[in-house]
């Protein structure tokens, strides 16, 4: 071999370090983000696990107290019912918010004409804030005047106090909660089931499997990791919800709807017991990245066996 | 002869206002081995699949063993489809991916076993059974696509395009691993490729279509030795046939085309044409010998591809590029001067207006 001709062929230094550079560019345009995120988030969490543990006058003075505000908020009835509260709340929301999701996917995904009109109307929901959405809620269920009593009206039934009835009040608050969730759970559901093949339905067709059999049996192993994303969307939203709550029902009627979001903001901002309110933000944050995890142990990374391919 | 197993009467089939096949009439025999084929958008794949009945009918009839099926839903017309994408389950272990359509047919678990080790044996499965698609190599996926619907033991076998996938190498001995299955299965079998050497090799009977017609069906070297179109004979064949269009002269020695700028090609002398028609003159690659002498016509050499065994030329001659291939080998460059000797016993004479054979 020709030893200069080598040599001309190796990479020069320069060269290399041009290569590093191009590797290195995605990662520099991702540290701004990251530092914002983490400046924000990390400050706040850092800063809210230290309040839990501390007792704070109204001039923000610390005292460290351990977890005496912890053990006072578990023992608290309040908490309690608003825990249990919680949960229910959840679980339903979660129910309902995925069944709902997962139909209306189906439904867009099978909609040949005006495609694109339907899946962007599907999509408006989630452009309205959560007040907006409350507001809207509460025009259509008020007592008198309200849209749904108005069409009972109508019937000649005399419509009951939607938000002034603890079960239906609570009831209505899981619908505004979905209504305002469902659209982006069932964007991405959408998206995983626009990845399984067509060609893998036909197959089934021709094995067989009928239209339910083959959404169980299919479908919805197929689309696990996506269904996975939107549980975690989904349980997020309904864990954390607050704004909602507050503009329709300010968590009444009672304490009806007083969620742990809610009663974490009438403690911390009304009470001003800072401590107490960060012990609840803290349950929150451990609530949600623990049921994260669960998901993304089960419906992500759980089924290693396959390879979704588009 | 036995009553055919598939027979197809004026089918047609309209995507809203466009029409893609334009009545369709073919009998399939039982044991048959047809091969659809043609190019992109001939309606093959749309005909397959009505057959299969996965797309509907919209008019004529499809009638399997003597009873139409129009309407029967695909499952029960006791067929199995391999597809272009195989279509494996990616979440199912090879096994599973057998054993789904036995399991929806609830057949017998003794049974079930005994079809899934059949179908593996057959199929050289064996060893991964317990494996996921993901797992497989491509030609491996194009077994367990053909296990599963080996399993079916169907009446009728279905293979959409199913090498295509498949690097050239594999598809090659997926081609015989496909004609061998068949040759010992006898199972009754349609089979879609765009691919001209596949319908040849494996085909009992080739069905060429064209624009959602078709163009000519029968054994494969039928076709290809007598093209009933200027299509067909365009179509079979690597290198294609050359195709030079002129118009029927005389000559002291009989018939010969004139295919202008001084070029004219020799007929054999019987040849029963009329002077003056159109024509459109084929001769296959292979037809044209590469004369000694100054004698047949003088070419000037474009293009030389050795491929190995057969030697690939393009010729300029009298402004038409010809292509030859010669069994030889040659040392012939691009610039040569050569002479081309047409057999001309083997010349295939077309209507240059209908594209019909003469």
């Amino acid at each position: 071999m020709n030893a200069t001709l080598h040599d001309s062929e190796a990479m020069t230094a320069r060269e290399r370090s041009a290569e590093f550079g191009k590797r290195a560019v995605p990662y520099l345009l991702v540290i701004p983000g990251l530092l914002f995120v983490l400046g924000v988030l990390g400050y706040a969490v850092a800063g809210g696990f230290v309040l839990s543990l501390n007792e704070t006058d109204m001039f923000l003075n610390k005292t460290f107290v351990g977890l005496k505000n912890y053990i006072a908020i578990f023992h608290n009835p309040r908490f309690q019912s608003s825990l249990w509260r919680t949960l229910a709340f959840v679980v339903l929301s979660i129910g309902l918010g995925i069944s709902m999701s997962m139909m209306f996917a189906l439904t867009l995904y099978h909609v040949g004409f005006g495609r694109r009109f339907f899946r962007g109307l599907s999509l408006v929901p989630y452009f309205v804030s959560g007040i907006a959405a409350a507001v809207m809620f509460r025009f259509i269920f008020t007592t008198s005047g309200g849209f749904v009593n108005y069409i009972l009206t109508t019937f000649g039934m005399e419509g009951p106090s939607w938000l002034g009835n603890p079960v239906l009040a609570f009831t209505v608050s899981i619908l505004a909660n979905a209504w305002f969730m469902v659209p982006f759970a069932t964007l991405i559901l959408l998206g995983g089931l626009q990845t399984v093949d067509k060609d893998i339905y036909e197959a089934a067709k021709l094995d067989g499997s009928s239209g339910l059999h083959t959404f169980r049996r299919i479908t919805l192993p197929l689309i696990k990791p996506m269904m996975g994303v939107s549980l975690i969307w989904v349980s997020y939203i309904s864990f954390s919800t607050f704004d909602i709550i507050l503009a329709l029902t300010a968590g009444g009627p009672g304490r009806a709807t007083e969620l742990i979001s809610v009663y974490m903001y009438q403690i911390a901002f009304l009470e001003l017991d800072f401590g107490q309110g960060s012990v609840l933000m803290v349950m929150l944050l451990t609530f949600n990245t623990l049921l994260s995890l669960v998901y993304l142990r089960f419906f992500v990374y759980g089924d290693r066996r396959y390879k979704v391919v588009s | 002869m036995s009553t055919p197993l598939v027979e197809l009467h004026e089918l047609r089939k309209s995507f809203g206002p466009l029409e893609v096949l334009h009545g369709i009439e073919l009998a399939i025999e039982q044991h048959a081995f047809v091969v659809l084929v043609g190019p992109s958008g001939c309606g093959k794949s749309t005909l397959l699949r009505m057959i299969a009945g996965l797309e509907s009918v919209t008019s004529g009839t499809i009638v399997m063993d003597g009873r139409v099926v129009n309407r029967v839903p695909a499952k029960d017309r006791g067929i199995a489809m391999v597809f272009q994408s195989y279509a494996l389950y990616p979440h199912m272990t090879v096994r599973e991916n057998l054993s789904f359509s036995l399991e929806m047919a609830k057949t017998p678990r003794d049974v079930k076993q005994e079809r899934i080790e059949s179908a593996a044996g057959i199929l050289y499965l064996d060893a991964l059974l317990e494996r996921f698609p993901a797992q497989l190599s491509g030609g491996q996926r194009q077994r367990v696509a053909m296990g599963r619907a080996l399993v079916r033991e169907p009446e009728l076998f279905l293979f959409d395009e199913p090498l295509s996938n498949l690097d050239a190498k594999l598809r090659v001995e997926m081609r015989a691993e496909i004609k061998a299955l068949h040759q010992r299965l006898r199972s009754t079998t349609i089979y879609v490729t765009h691919d001209q050497v596949e319908a040849m090799t494996m085909a009992d009977l080739v069905v060429v279509m064209n624009d959602g017609r078709i163009e000519q069906l029968g054994p494969p070297l039928e076709l290809y030795d007598r093209p009933a179109t200027v299509f067909v004979a365009d179509f079979l064949g690597s290198p294609a046939m050359n195709l030079i269009a002129g118009t029927v002269a005389e000559s002291e020695a009989g018939p010969v085309i004139d295919a202008g700028d001084d070029l004219t090609l020799p007929l054999s002398p019987g040849s029963a044409v009329r002077p003056g028609a159109e024509v459109v003159y084929g001769l296959r690659p292979e037809h044209l010998r590469i004369g000694d002498g100054p004698a047949g016509l003088a070419a000037t050499v474009s293009l030389v591809e050795p491929a190995g065994f057969e030697t690939h030329l393009h010729a300029d001659v009298g402004g038409q590029v010809v292509r030859v291939i010669s069994t030889e080998r040659l040392d012939a460059v691009p610039g040569d001067s050569i002479a081309l000797v047409p057999d001309t016993a083997r010349v295939h004479l077309f209507d240059s207006r209908t594209g019909a054979r003469l």
